[in-house]
């Protein structure tokens, strides 16, 4: 369906989604890399070798669950911007999503911003945390979004601008 | 469908209402339809609308479309002025 | 008449690629380039490239042309000559040029064509009108002159080009209304169909254009549903109200010059078009007549800048003798087998094996 319509299935995105018990010990990578493509710069900028493509630089990268220290390095380094770190928010109710941002204007720290599923519907207006853009990330902003629980497997990026409360 | 709204050629306004007249009266060849009705003769030299018309002449004479012989190409790649040339001669002294 | 050892036409990543190695081993080089930029397309390019480190990926392609212009004007032994048009190849390697109302002749040992691919067209009723471009004039106009292209715009092909164009429009606040692909799946990379396709953009398969209307200028564009056989089924029109249209129904060669200059040519569907038969250093049927990038073949900027590397490398090797030569080429090799991995590698990978010859000069 994904080669048809452009969005994974919610059922696959659970199944390779970092499993809850390895969140609780702080933020992971999710990878959504699901195409043979000949690309690697996962592997080489994770600092803690956390990410490996094994033989053929054109197969799928895998993550180290118990190396992956959720730092976002990777996810304004892929090429393809299909990484996102998901991490325990304060309020166990939600998570937070570090996610690549590559529009402007940027939001702000506290901005209440449009969430999107990864088939562009609506999930409701949720809370930027954080927006990181230094040098090292090459106008790849890394944008972190308070997600509701109930959204976990649905939420895959934001817009800012017009929707904006 | 109105194939006289389907543009091939833009250099010299050919649309395939008038591509499949041609083929029909039996220009059957890129070469023939170049010479005439100047297609492949404007200022993208048949860069934009060769593969179009070959296409079209493929379906036409229900051929492989490889077995088609594309434009012949001669100098020069672009048009230019022939006292350019001959001031070129010039420059060549020179050097 | 000035004599190089080697004339490179086109400046795009394949022909600096080749400038860059043929001089650095000691070659006079000539690297013409008709626009007046070094860079070719890489210099629309404002995403991040694929690959690995050793073709600068991560890396944004405009900031590619910026690092292989530094190092191919760190060389003593190339001149480049900017808005120059190459005219003709000549029997005796000469090449005439046109230089704004300059005609000039040079000669070389050797002649590098790389002159890169332009767009393919559709044909459909009203397809002349105003607001109908091609994709990579419209990324020309946003990402080097700064235009916007119009307010909304349905995009005709899901390959790289017509996923990435399609970002960078989203990008420049144009509403990118659908990614409209005439065959049944997704062809360019799926992660830059995830990316649109989370930003609410459609991608509609199967699909294709059937008419644009417009007074004077594109207003709507009517598309419809395609049957197996790509014909268009009645009764499944939509209409989208659009003042752009992007058509990205591929590239093709830009090989005429090798046509002129006597090579033997074929029709390869996977490469695009007319390509050159070639030998395993990419020379084609005419002695020292060579060829790197998407002149041979269409495919990414990183694996013509590595064809670009293996032909001046393989120049300079002829002309002069490299030292390290194998190990440099067996790495170059790699790469462009590495890149040419996966689905799509395949597919060129078939297209290439039609044109390659054993040696055709030997």
């Amino acid at each position: 369906m994904l080669k048809k319509t452009g969005y994974q299935e919610k059922e696959i995105v659970k199944k390779e989604f970092p499993p809850l018990k390895h969140l609780k010990k702080g933020p992971k990578a999710f990878i959504e890399c699901y195409q043979k493509i000949p690309c690697n710069p996962c592997t080489t900028s994770c600092p803690h070798d956390a990410i490996t493509i094994k033989g053929d630089i054109i197969n799928r990268p895998k993550l180290d669950l118990a190396k992956c220290v959720g730092c976002g390095i990777c996810v304004y380094n892929c090429p393809g911007l299909a990484i996102m770190v998901v991490g325990q928010a304060d309020n166990p109710d939600y998570k937070t999503f570090d996610i690549p941002y590559e529009f402007y204007p940027l939001p702000n720290k506290g901005d209440r911003v449009l969430g999107l599923n990864r088939k562009g519907e609506e999930l409701g207006m949720f809370t930027v945390l954080r927006v990181l853009n230094n040098k090292r990330q090459d106008k790849t902003a890394l944008v972190r979004v308070k997600v509701p629980n109930e959204f976990l497997y649905d939420f895959a990026t934001i817009k800012v601008g017009e929707d904006n409360e | 469908m109105n194939e006289k709204d389907i543009i091939v050629c833009r250099c010299s306004d050919i649309s395939l209402y008038d591509l499949k007249k041609l083929m029909e009266q039996g220009y059957t060849s890129f070469v023939e339809l170049k010479q005439i009705a100047r297609i492949g003769m404007g200022p993208c030299q048949g860069r934009t609308c060769s593969l179009l018309v070959l296409k079209e002449l493929a379906k036409f004479l229900d051929v492989p479309f490889e077995t088609l012989t594309p434009p012949t190409v001669r100098p020069t790649m672009s048009a230019l002025k022939l006292k350019m040339i001959a001031k070129g001669k010039n420059n060549e002294e020179q050097r | 008449m000035k004599h190089y050892d080697v004339v490179v036409v086109g400046a795009g990543p394949a022909g600096m690629a080749c400038a860059i190695n043929a001089t650095k081993h000691g070659l006079t080089v000539l690297l013409v380039e008709r626009d007046d930029f070094l860079g070719g397309q890489l210099i629309k390019q404002t995403h991040m490239f694929f690959g690995s480190e050793k073709q600068y990926a991560k890396t944004r392609g405009i900031d590619i042309a910026t690092i292989l212009k530094k190092e191919l004007l760190k060389q003593d032994h190339v001149d480049i000559m900017l808005d120059t048009s190459a005219l003709a190849i000549y029997d005796d390697k000469v090449i005439t040029l046109l230089n704004h109302h300059d005609y000039i002749k040079v000669k070389a040992n050797a002649i590098v064509v790389a002159t890169g691919a332009s767009e393919k067209v559709l044909a459909f009723p009203n397809n002349d009108l105003p607001g109908i471009y091609g994709a990579g004039a419209v990324q020309t106009l946003m990402n080097v002159h700064g235009v916007k292209p119009g307010k909304s715009v349905v995009m005709v092909g899901a390959g790289n080009i017509g996923l990435i164009v399609s970002y960078q429009l989203l990008q420049a606040g144009v509403d990118v209304k659908a990614v409209v692909e005439a065959s049944d799946s997704i062809g360019g990379y799926l992660v830059h169909a995830q990316k649109l396709r989370r930003l609410g953009v459609p991608i509609l398969t199967n699909h294709s254009v059937k008419e644009a209307h417009g007074a004077t200028a594109l207003e709507e564009l009517i598309i419809w549903k395609l049957d197996e056989n790509f014909s268009g089924i009645a009764g499944t029109e939509k209409r989208i109200e659009t003042d752009t249209c992007c058509l990205s129904v591929g590239l093709k060669p830009s090989s005429e010059m090798l046509r002129q200059a006597g090579a033997e040519m074929t029709y390869v569907r996977s490469l695009g078009g007319y390509v050159p038969y070639i030998n395993q250093n990419h020379e084609t049927t005419v002695n020292n007549l060579f060829v790197c990038g998407d002149v041979s073949g269409i495919e990414e900027a990183s694996s013509a800048m590595v064809e670009g590397f293996i032909v001046g490398l393989t120049l300079a090797n002829r002309f002069k003798n490299v030292p390290n030569f194998s190990v440099l080429m067996t790495d170059l090799k790699t790469q462009l087998k590495d890149l040419r991995a996966g689905e799509t590698g395949e597919h060129i990978m078939k297209g290439i094996k039609q044109i390659m010859r054993g040696d055709h000069h030997a």
